[in-house]
């Protein structure tokens, strides 16, 4: 399975991506979450400490390129043992690669940024799922930074600047491995509201998410719903949703 | 006086930049609200409405289509293809990313 999950910022990408992928792995598959954005998110909902549990600057090499500096992985290293020497394990085995995180203004990212790309370019393959989670908006799921994805999740909450959201981000349908994009109705409070994710985006909906309290009071805690309250509605909500698309995967 | 507003995805941004651009604008300073991000809803919280607010034209959309000839000076664009929002704002979107493009990093 490979997916990314995309949405508005606020929507709730990172915490669903980040419980998807445990549950993903609790049914068995070797999952890579791979977080792209530069500012910390799925490192919560994984339960994992906020470390850059990126690439180091000394995995990427520069080279001169049309007489312009460019960066590759250093000579030798290839994306699959970039992952296995650099990815952290959550305590449920999920493997977890994020890109390395902005450290104030004068921080330059470009090496990380590029080792980043290049690691997406040469993920590991047979055998391995990736859950990805990519940053709000729109900016990098239409520069291909999800490429990756047989499936783009856009996590859409009943609002309009959310169903607005998710209308242009329908348009990743247009990516060049023709991805499926279907929707997640997120913080839903009645049944409508699902109804109203489906018709304001044009997506068909794999699944809903409850409004639920409990992923608050993680979000305070600043740890992950699944280990606060494992038995929380929306935990339960993303088990289904690992289901549904399983079931998919498996019927295609 | 000039202000941007910044933060993390969802902590309320939009919601605080609407807000200011109508409470100055009431006030009686004229204002223009900026929406400076590649996806834009600001008007939304203006109250524009959603259907005004995905139909706004970009600046950068305008200028890469050729209306700088057009409109060459600032407020020549901010004129054009600028919107009034509730309470005399004045709404111009920068840049809008809404469609696959080729990979940068």
């Amino acid at each position: 399975m490979r997916v990314g999950f995309v949405g508005k910022g606020g929507a709730g990408k990172s915490s669903v991506a980040g419980t998807f992928a445990r549950l993903l792995a609790g049914t068995g598959e070797r999952v890579l979450a791979l977080d792209s954005d530069p500012m910390p998110g799925l490192a919560f909902s994984l339960g994992v400490d906020q470390s850059d549990a990126g690439l180091p600057d000394s995995a990427v090499e520069d080279y001169e390129h049309d007489g312009r500096t460019a960066y590759r992985l250093r000579s030798g290293l290839s994306g699959t043992a970039a992952v296995e020497q650099y990815a952290a394990r959550t305590r449920d085995g999920v493997y977890f690669l994020q890109l390395g995180k902005a450290h104030g203004p004068r921080w330059s990212n470009t090496r990380q940024h590029f080792g980043f790309q290049r690691v997406l370019d040469d993920l590991p393959g047979d055998g391995w799922s990736v859950v990805g989670d990519l940053p709000g908006g729109t900016r990098q799921p239409f520069l291909t930074w999800g490429r990756y994805a047989a499936t783009f999740l856009v996590v859409v909450e009943p609002t309009p600047a959310s169903l607005l959201t998710g209308r242009r981000l329908a348009g990743l349908t247009g990516m060049p491995q023709s991805p499926r994009v279907l929707a997640i109705a997120n913080k839903v409070r009645e049944p409508a509201d699902a109804e109203l994710v489906a018709e304001r985006t044009g997506l068909e909906v794999l699944g809903a998410v409850p409004y639920d309290p409990a992923l608050g009071e993680a979000d305070r805690l600043g740890r992950a719903v699944l280990d606060v309250d494992p038995d929380a509605p929306s935990v339960a909500a993303v088990r289904s949703l690992v289901q549904a698309l399983q079931s998919r995967e498996e019927s295609a | 006086m000039k202000i941007a507003v910044v933060g993390k995805g969802g902590s309320g941004k939009t919601t605080t930049s609407a807000v200011l651009a109508r409470t100055f604008a009431r006030s009686g300073a004229s204002t223009l609200a900026l929406d400076c991000d590649s996806n834009p809803n600001l008007g939304i919280s203006l109250g524009l409405g959603e259907d005004a607010t995905e139909q706004l034209v970009s600046v950068r959309d305008a200028v890469d289509a050729g209306e700088q000839e057009h409109a060459s000076t600032p407020d020549d664009l901010l004129e054009r293809f600028g919107v009034d929002a509730p309470d005399g704002v004045r709404l111009a979107v920068v840049t809008a990313i809404q469609n696959p493009q080729p990979g940068c990093p």
